[in-house]
């Protein structure tokens, strides 16, 4: 059974590395990226993640049109947002777009397994 | 008197509607005082010239009724009069035409034709014929007087000079006053002209003046030119006691005289009698003291009593009216900027607490990774040397991340409520809830809410601050969209095993079909150009909190009939709580 693939798109490239390099030690193959054109990057090398971790706040693309992007190039790619600047009103475009769900920084590594495999399975 | 000043100068009577300078609430009373002077002075001030017209309008109408009257009864009187006198005349000229001096002289004869004419003519005292000498040949009557000797008498030099004379009054030598009529013819025989005569009594002449009394008279008499009175006066005496007039009429004309006594117009009409040395004098009071003018002035200065009182009243009310809207007004703005002033420290606060959790959020998420990172590698490290110090340490830095990231999120929650907390909620109590803060504003506009809420609902998971924004945001737009005299109905009832529902029913305006598919999408707004923007939020995170909880909300309207939203949420079943946890 080959291992799930995350994709992580955080402009805290400290961040994204760290989480990468902890989901790698739990059997998922993980990779980090600091925004939307490296994450497009990605996903045209034939690397399709199962599930993408999706910052808010980034320079350039943001995470919502990031989001875009990602469903235009395959809308069966689930995706969750991971961000520190959460609002009801983000939630619910985020939502209204094809969002799986939507976490608030930090996140305990446990819970944060859980979203993954409810995302994956779908 | 210092004092007196200051309370003018803090609340003048007058200071139009802008008293910049006072306080709120003298301004609103000076504000109340300036609308009721202008109001009333422009009521008033048209009413008052109306009356005005009215009341000089009445007084003519008055003058020349009184004058008509007063001529209308001088003629009836003299016609009265001068018929008697007439018919009399007429009777003495036929008796004379038709016999001669010796026929008439006879006592027998003359009886006869005195017996006639008193028959006809009442009033009438004697009959007798009297000689060109003046000696009185033939006499019937009650006083004897046959053989008397008129020749000093004026009225006999009058009788031989006229063919016809009527005599002043005057007592002769019975002593009691009376008048004659004369007639005079000349005898073809002798050529001699002799006279035949016929007495009246005053009281006769007072028996006609009686019939002119009417409701306005105050006398009726007869004057001749010398002023001597022909007849009996109530105010001015007896006959032949004197009695001046200060204008007489030329031959026929009646004329009118019109004077105050007191506070009451009197009129006087003369007027002579023709062909007698008689001038009738007719005294009336105004036509202003007839019943019918008298109820006509009385319902006059009713109704314009009233017109005066209504309009005081009117413009006394409304100006208390007025000021009270504009002070209503002024408060309500007051109050909203207030409430605003709030809202915006509020949100500021918000904002600022979001930021700062915001910013702290994702160092506190590299610390965390960070050490769960060094966690996962000691972890995996059997032989590291302080491996279980390591633990610890790096389990402290996990707490103090967890603790932090509390701390954030409460920030966060503060300014908008992010988290989900899952409790086991009853809606009724939720709906109750929510209806203790709406009912103060539903109630002052008039809109009755109608509960019809099933017993024993079951109970379902829900956040229960969350839903109460539900259900603030529904019942919310319905008041909003009724705005005032209206009604709500608010339906709960388990739809089947699976779900509750609740129904929210407006009697608002209604949503058009074109609007209705957008009222869901974030940034929609239909309230943009009333006194309450929204923001278009509201109904789009509703939408999102029922989806989030795993509920469904519907819209349907009719333009005209009204709005209802039915809020479907899955009933809670045991066994469901993890998932639903995980999901939260």
């Amino acid at each position: 059974m080959t291992a799930r693939r995350i994709l992580i798109v955080d402009d805290e490239v400290d961040f994204g590395t760290t989480l990468a390099e902890r989901l790698e030690l739990r059997g998922y193959a993980a990779k980090a990226v600091s925004g939307a054109q490296e994450a497009m990057g990605v996903l045209a090398d034939n690397w399709r993640p199962d599930v993408v971790l999706l910052d808010l706040m980034m320079p350039g693309v943001d995470g919502l049109a990031t989001l875009d992007l990602i469903k235009q190039h395959d809308p069966k790619i689930q995706v969750i947002i991971l961000t520190g600047h959460g609002s009801t009103e983000s939630g619910i475009l985020g939502m209204q777009r094809g969002l799986f769900d939507y976490i608030m920084k930090p996140v305990d590594i446990g819970d944060l397994i859980v979203r993954i495999n409810e995302a994956g399975a779908q | 008197m210092s004092e007196n000043r200051s309370i003018k100068r803090n609340c003048p009577i007058f200071c139009g509607l802008y008293g910049k300078d006072l306080s709120p609430q003298a301004r609103y009373r000076c504000m109340c005082n300036s609308l009721f002077i202008v109001m009333l002075a422009i009521t008033l001030i048209p009413l008052s010239i109306t009356s005005g017209l009215n009341f000089f309008q009445y007084q003519q109408l008055v003058r020349e009724d009184s004058r008509a009257n007063a001529r209308w009864n001088a003629e009836s009187a003299r016609a009265t009069i001068n018929a008697y006198l007439e018919k009399l005349q007429a009777a003495i000229t036929v008796v004379i035409d038709s016999h001669s001096f010796e026929d008439l002289s006879d006592s027998q004869k003359l009886e006869q034709i005195f017996r006639q004419l008193k028959k006809e003519h009442q009033g009438l005292v004697d009959l007798s014929v009297v000689g060109a000498d003046g000696i009185q040949t033939a006499y019937v009557g009650p006083y004897r007087l046959a053989g008397k000797d008129y020749s000093d008498s004026l009225w006999l030099h009058k009788a031989l000079a006229r063919r016809m004379y009527v005599s002043e009054v005057f007592t002769g030598f019975r002593n009691v006053p009376h008048f004659v009529v004369a007639a005079s013819k000349k005898d073809p025989s002798l050529d001699r002209y002799w006279v035949i005569r016929a007495s009246i009594d005053t009281e006769t002449l007072d028996r006609f003046l009686a019939l002119a009394d009417t409701e306005v008279l105050e006398d009726i008499f007869l004057v001749n030119d010398s002023g001597i009175l022909q007849s009996g006066s109530r105010f001015h005496g007896d006959v032949l006691e004197s009695f001046q007039l200060t204008r007489k009429p030329k031959q026929s004309d009646i004329i009118i005289f019109e004077e105050m006594r007191g506070s009451s117009s009197f009129y006087r009409a003369v007027s002579r009698i023709p062909n007698t040395p008689w001038l009738l004098v007719l005294d009336q009071q105004g036509a202003e003291s007839r019943k019918i003018w008298h109820i006509f002035k009385g319902r006059l200065q009713l109704t314009l009593g009233l017109c005066f009182l209504a309009s005081g009243g009117m413009v006394f009310w409304l100006s208390r009216f007025l000021a009270g809207k504009f002070r209503e007004a002024d408060e309500a703005r007051d109050s909203i900027l207030s409430e605003t002033e709030h809202s915006n420290k509020l949100a500021s606060i918000g904002r600022l607490a979001a930021g700062v959790a915001h910013e702290i959020n994702n160092p506190l998420a590299i610390i965390g990774e960070k050490a769960g990172l060094m966690q996962d590698l000691v972890g995996l490290e059997q032989d590291f040397r302080h491996r279980e110090k390591f633990l610890d340490q790096l389990a402290s830095l996990q707490n103090a991340v967890v603790r932090a990231r509390t701390i954030t999120h409460r920030l966060l929650g503060f300014a908008r409520r992010m988290e989900t907390s899952l409790t086991l909620v009853q809606l009724n109590g939720i709906i109750t809830e929510v209806l203790s803060f709406l009912e103060k504003d539903a109630a002052y506009r008039n809109i009755h809410i109608i509960l019809q809420l099933q017993e024993n609902l079951p109970v379902i998971r829900a956040d229960h601050g969350q839903l109460q924004q539900v259900f603030l945001n529904v019942i919310n737009n319905a008041i909003d969209a009724i705005r005032s005299d209206g009604e709500i109905h608010i339906t709960s009832r388990r739809e089947n095993q699976k779900t509750v529902m609740v129904a929210i029913s407006d009697t608002g305006p209604g949503i058009a079909q074109d609007v209705l598919r957008h009222i869901f999408d974030p940034f929609f707004t239909t309230k943009g150009n009333e006194e309450k923007k929204g923001t278009g939020l509201g109904l789009s995170i509703t939408y999102g909190i029922v989806q989030k909880m795993g509920g469904k909300i519907e819209v349907s309207s009719e333009v005209g009939v009204g709005t209802t939203f039915i809020i479907t949420f899955p009933v809670y079943k045991e066994g469901s709580e993890e998932e639903s946890n995980d999901r939260a």
